[in-house]
């Protein structure tokens, strides 16, 4: 078997071996479930470690025989390139980091880890398939263990109607996109179809898809994805389920698989449909707006500790959607880096959230204070998560929402939208990250939380390996982006050029000013790069002429 | 070694300590300090050893640390007159604020945590006075702003320690608002971050900015009036004094509170001159503010913190005032007599059991000597009397006034001079000298050696400073980002011991008008204090004043205006997304799904009748409408 095969089937298959684990033996469970996921992680970091940003193409491809139907032109295909790599690894990581948070259930412990190890198992699947067909099946796989998860472990009063809540809406969501991957896949002739991604890609280049079917396909997946990812204003299940979730399947939802919708985006919809995305891009960034700004400001007035997380999850989604609005490379390429980052962001804050409920039974803000005096590590961590959240640099969150903004700035049209998302990234974002960190943590502690009692060595690892994750790659975000940037940068030649190429043909100016600088700095840049040697590439003008065609 | 390799090491060793402490070392008070105080201490001996061999001039050492299509962001040390003095202020004045520390913590229970903040202050400080591009000093910029954070929050048990940590870290995002879209702007025009490339590209081009020149310029200078605390967002600095006193000298009188005006310096090339004009007179009123609140306070901190933004506003009027030199002269002065006053503070402090009431003290020379003198050559300082430092950097600044022509902005810095003495001498005739006002003033006691020393190595600096030539090593870097004929020509130098006999009169030769300006101001102050509170055992401005007084005591009420506006407004507009949220966003979404599920589900059971002749009607119909479908077309 190959990498690629064992990162996803090992989880599948110890969930599979797990049922046949009689329930009194609740130990092996926990056990089997640590270490497939750990097992599954190192590969992760293997493939990681050993994929090659330079090389063209899909790396590690392998498919694995009898699953599929060749007469559908269905087949379990496997492979990453710089899009997916970053996302395997750190799902990978937060599956392992949830499994080891999840002692604090206590009930059916064997449903528990065979659900969670069939999550970690499908999404990792999804991230990994290159075949539509499978990419949509995995998802789902992941997707219906959330809502039996939430249903049966979560907590609060309000657990009933999450789970109702977020299974209508998902189901809905994962439904428009299954219509508009479906009416994709007949969009290729009888002969030829297949769900092949590589060979859809290559047939969509070189025959552009009818505008009128883009019209009718984009927003199909634009809202079917969205709602996964909680675009505004269907984000309202997102909060509230992941306050009723139990830790470990808020981390991993959050965390990954809440990614399958923006990778669907990045991977399908833009290079596919590119004009439709030109003419919808504007539209998105007002709605990625809507969750930065409004979801933000919404943040701010939580009682709940984990319903502000919550919401700021969502509201992080925005910067993401912001990035692929801008629809240029900077952009999107700090979108992928946001969706790496936040993944392991989401899953560190549900992660000591859930610690902090274990230890004190409640999240209500006005109840806590002062738990840093006791907390000593966990509230250290609790701290730079936060800070992580409101973009302090050293963590990738920053490099991910900075890139987005130099992205989102390069295109005059989305400045307004740029400005009020740096107003909700820095201000907002300050604002009820520290209220929290002020609530929970400082301040004088009540008496009845003096047994209270910080995380041991081995409870410490998941927060430590989470936070080791944003920090190395913040210190060093080219780990990520050399390997993201290649692919990106195909796809965004794809939707740009393609859609300027077939909408305007005799267009002076590409619809991205970004890539086109003015003729005066143009010429400031020519004059220095006589001085100046790296400063006469500082933009690329490669594109230009393909543009002024 | 090779010396491209010290300013790396000036740089990340402290870094490392910070790690070292946090991850192994918490329990062990006296390894923590020794490694945070021998970072800061290696990085004041490196940095040394980085001028004597590497001199002053200009250069860059750089890696690649971000690159995306157009975005390249450099990790890079611009090592030229400018950052290098700044490190050796920085490192320096840390070192000598770290060791005091080591006495003034010794018994906190969080002394070790203390420590690992202080160093990965030192490194976020260090990282901005090296920064060669505008990201990296953002980058930086933020670690700064939440070091401060971490450090004002140290007593994060206490409600007021944790509400100022919160208060200064979002009023610094505020300016940091716009110093992002300020290097967006600029990005977007020149496509470049680096100081040096932007530079270059402005001499070939001086309108490359075209109509956004004073907008970029602005918003850049917002970052630097969140950090350098300028009004309106001045009011995080006096909260700010809820930290340790050692952290209110280090970060909030010497270094980080600079950083806004080194940064204006750094940057000063992309300014306009109606930016310039702005930024003048912003200083300029900040100045005049802080010092006519500082008249009223009673909190020996927040005293010193007002005189704080008083003296930034100084030099940020310098900068507005198109003299970068002045404005980091003053920016050095004030760090080293700044942070002795704070320090002093803090050992008066220290000595009367946590009491800061400057109504509750009293004859402190016999008890404290060492605290008393150190503290007296600091307010001399910080007045402007001459030889003292202060004198040569404020007559900078007021001659630099006058040399641009702007006498509004000298009367108001003249008279700022006259309060600055005024509310000096009354803290020190309330404070140390007089009779003693309270038992713990009489039992007060000297502090140990460790914390006095810097108190006397600092003292010495704010006396010789003014005459060490320092202005003369900034002019080696204004003379590169001031256009030439605006620069000018420093007066020639003397050579030998006759040197700083030449330097101590300067002033009256330069500038008569402004050095006597600047004594007749300080005679003034110090005679209406001498008057007001040589012998006062309650304050007796509150009676002349009235009103002016209250608000004055009150910080002309800005905490209360923001409070029931910019804050209420923001809000009351979060309120309203939760409510919208709570009630229609999600009732409608849902609601819509199941009511419509619902109605469906209604509108069918009408279908279903169980009447056969219903039955029997529709499926004929359904014939019938196949039937056309069919054969019709």
């Amino acid at each position: 078997m190959t990498t690629l095969t064992l990162i996803f089937a090992l989880p599948l298959l110890a969930a599979i071996a797990l049922a046949f684990v009689p329930r009194n033996f609740a130990v092996i469970m926990r056990a089997v479930a640590v270490g497939v996921t750990f097992v599954t992680m190192l590969l992760a970091v293997l493939m990681f470690w050993r994929f090659d940003a330079k090389a063209e193409g899909y790396q590690f491809v392998s498919t694995i025989p009898g699953l599929g139907a060749e007469s559908l032109g269905i087949a379990c295909k496997l492979g990453v390139d710089g899009l997916n790599v970053g996302l395997v690894l750190m799902g990978a990581i937060v599956a392992f980091a949830a499994a080891c948070c999840s002692f604090e259930i206590k009930s059916r412990e064997k449903e528990f880890y065979i659900l969670l190890l069939v999550m970690t198992g499908g999404i990792l699947g999804a991230f990994m398939s290159l075949d539509l067909f499978f990419f949509y099946f995995f998802h789902e796989l992941a997707l219906v263990p959330t809502f039996i998860m939430i249903g049966v472990w979560g907590r609060g009063e309000k657990k009933n109607y999450a789970t109702f809540q977020i299974t209508l809406y998902l189901s809905i969501g994962a439904l428009l996109a299954l219509i508009g991957l479906i009416a994709l896949y007949l969009q290729v002739p009888a002969d030829v179809r297949t769900f092949d991604i590589p060979t859809l890609t290559k047939f969509f280049t070189e025959h552009p898809m009818a505008l009128a079917s883009q019209k009718f396909i984009f927003p199909m997946l634009l809202f079917g994805f969205g709602i996964l990812v909680s675009l505004w204003p269907f984000h309202s299940w997102a909060a509230l389920g992941y306050c009723s979730a139990p830790s470990a399947t808020a981390m991993l939802h959050a965390g990954v698989l809440k990614k399958f919708g923006l990778y669907g985006l990045i991977r399908v919809a833009l290079p596919f449909m590119p004009q439709a995305a030109q003419t919808w891009m504007q539209i998105l960034a007002w709605l990625a707006l809507g969750n930065v700004l409004y979801v933000g400001w919404v943040a701010m007035k939580q009682k709940n500790l984990n319903l502000l997380i919550g919401n700021s999850s969502v509201a992080h989604m925005g910067m993401i959607f912001l990035g692929i609005a801008s629809l240029n490379l900077i952009g999107v390429t700090g979108a992928v880096v946001i969706m790496i980052a936040h993944g392991f962001l989401a899953a560190l804050t549900f992660g000591l959230s859930g610690y902090i409920y274990n230890q004190t039974g409640t999240l209500e803000m006005s109840e806590l204070g002062g738990l840093a005096k006791k907390l000593r590590f966990i509230g250290v961590a609790f701290v730079m998560a936060a800070m992580a959240g409101c973009g302090l640099p050293g963590f990738l969150n920053f490099v991910g929402e900075v890139t987005v903004f130099f992205g989102a700035w390069a295109q005059p049209s989305l400045r307004v939208v740029t400005v009020l998302a740096v107003w909700g990234a820095l201000i907002i974002g300050a604002v009820y990250m520290l209220r929290a960190v002020r609530a929970a943590l400082h301040g004088p502690m009540p008496e009845k939380w003096a047994d209270v009692s910080d995380a041991n060595l081995w409870r410490k690892l998941p927060y430590a390996l989470l936070l080791a994750s944003l920090l190395v790659f913040g210190f060093f975000p080219k780990l990520l982006t050399e390997k993201i940037k290649p692919v990106t940068e195909q796809i965004v030649n794809m939707a740009v050029v393609k859609a300027v190429v077939a909408e305007k043909p005799d267009a002076k100016n590409p619809l991205t000013p970004a890539l086109s600088p003015s003729e005066g700095e143009r010429e400031n840049r020519r004059q220095l790069s006589g001085s100046f040697g790296a400063a006469g590439d500082l933009i690329p003008d490669k594109k230009l002429p393909i543009a002024k065609k | 070694m090779k010396l491209e390799a010290l300013p790396w090491l000036v740089l990340f060793l402290p870094l490392l300590a910070a790690g070292i402490i946090t991850l192994f070392t918490l329990r062990n008070k006296t390894v923590s300090a020794t490694l945070s105080i021998g970072a800061i201490v290696t990085g004041f001996v490196l940095t040394l050893a980085v001028i004597k061999f590497g001199g002053w001039e200009a250069r860059e050492l750089s890696v690649n640390w971000l690159s995306i299509g157009g975005l390249n962001v450099d990790f890079g040390l611009k090592l030229d007159a400018l950052s290098l003095m700044m490190l050796l202020i920085v490192t320096g004045v840390g070192s000598a604020i770290h060791i005091y520390s080591y006495g003034y913590m010794r018994e906190d229970p969080g002394f070790s945590r203390f420590f690992a903040c202080m160093s990965l202050f030192t490194f976020s400080m260090l990282g901005i006075v090296l920064s060669n591009n505008f990201l990296q000093m953002f980058i930086f910029w933020e670690l700064v702003g939440v070091s401060s954070y971490l450090l004002i929050g140290f007593w994060f048990e206490k409600p007021s320690a944790a509400d100022a940590a919160k208060k200064a870290f979002i009023t610094n995002r505020l300016g940091d608002f716009g110093f992002m879209l300020g290097i967006l702007t600029i990005f977007a025009i020149v496509g470049s971050l680096n100081f040096g490339t932007i530079q270059e590209l402005l001499k070939v081009n001086p309108a490359l900015f075209g109509a956004s020149a004073t907008l970029a310029g602005l918003l850049i200078f917002c970052g630097a009036m969140g950090k350098s605390a300028q009004f309106p967002l001045h009011v995080w600095l006096p909260d700010a004094m809820e930290g340790p006193t050692p952290v209110s000298a280090l970060i909030h009188a010497a270094t980080m509170v600079a950083a806004g005006v080194y940064m204006l310096c750094r940057a000063f090339f992309i300014f306009s001159p109606d930016a310039l004009t702005a930024i003048a007179w912003i200083g300029g009123f900040t100045a005049l503010l802080a010092a006519l609140i500082a008249v009223q306070q009673n909190d020996i901190k927040r005293i010193l913190a007002y005189s704080t933004l008083s003296q930034l506003g100084y030099m940020v009027m310098a900068v507005g005032l198109t003299g970068p030199t002045p404005a980091m002269f003053h920016l050095t002065t004030h760090a080293f007599f700044k942070a002795l006053l704070f320090l002093g503070a803090g050992s008066v402090i220290h000595a009367m059991h946590h009491e800061q009431d400057i109504w509750k003290m009293g004859a402190l020379r016999k008890k404290m000597p060492v605290t008393f003198w150190t503290f007296l050559v600091g307010t001399l300082a910080l007045c402007g009397v001459p030889p003292f430092s202060g004198f040569y950097s404020k007559d900078a600044i007021l001659a630099q006034a006058l040399h641009a022509h702007n006498y509004p902005l000298f009367a108001v810095a003249v008279f700022v001079a006259v309060l600055t003495t005024f509310y000096m001498f009354r803290l020190f005739f309330v404070a140390l000298v007089g009779e003693p006002r309270t038992k713990e003033a009489e039992h007060a006691h000297e502090s140990p050696g460790v914390m006095i020393w810097p108190l006397r190595i600092l003292a010495l600096l704010s006396v010789i400073a003014g005459v060490m030539g320092i202005n003369k090593i900034f002019d080696l870097y204004s003379s590169r980002v001031l256009p030439p004929f605006t620069y000018e020509i420093p007066v020639g130098e003397f050579s030998g011991a006759v040197k700083y006999v030449g330097r101590l009169l300067e002033p009256f030769q330069h500038a008569p008008v402004a050095a006597f300006g600047g004594l007749i101001a300080v005679v003034i102050g110090f005679l209406a204090a001498k008057v007001l509170y040589g012998k006062a055992k309650t304050d007796p401005l509150p009676a002349k004043l009235g009103a002016l007084s209250r608000a004055m005591a009150n910080r002309f009420y800005f905490d209360e205006i923001y409070e029931a506006t910019v804050i209420r407004i923001h809000d009351t507009i979060a309120a309203i997304s939760d409510w919208i949220d709570r009630w229609i966003v999600e009732g409608f979404c849902i609601g819509l799904v199941r009511g419509g599920t619902d109605l469906t589900g209604r509108a069918l059971r009408l279908v279903q009748t169980g009447n056969l002749q219903t039955y029997a009607f529709l499926f004929v119909l359904g014939v019938a409408v196949v039937l056309w479908f069919v054969l019709g077309k």
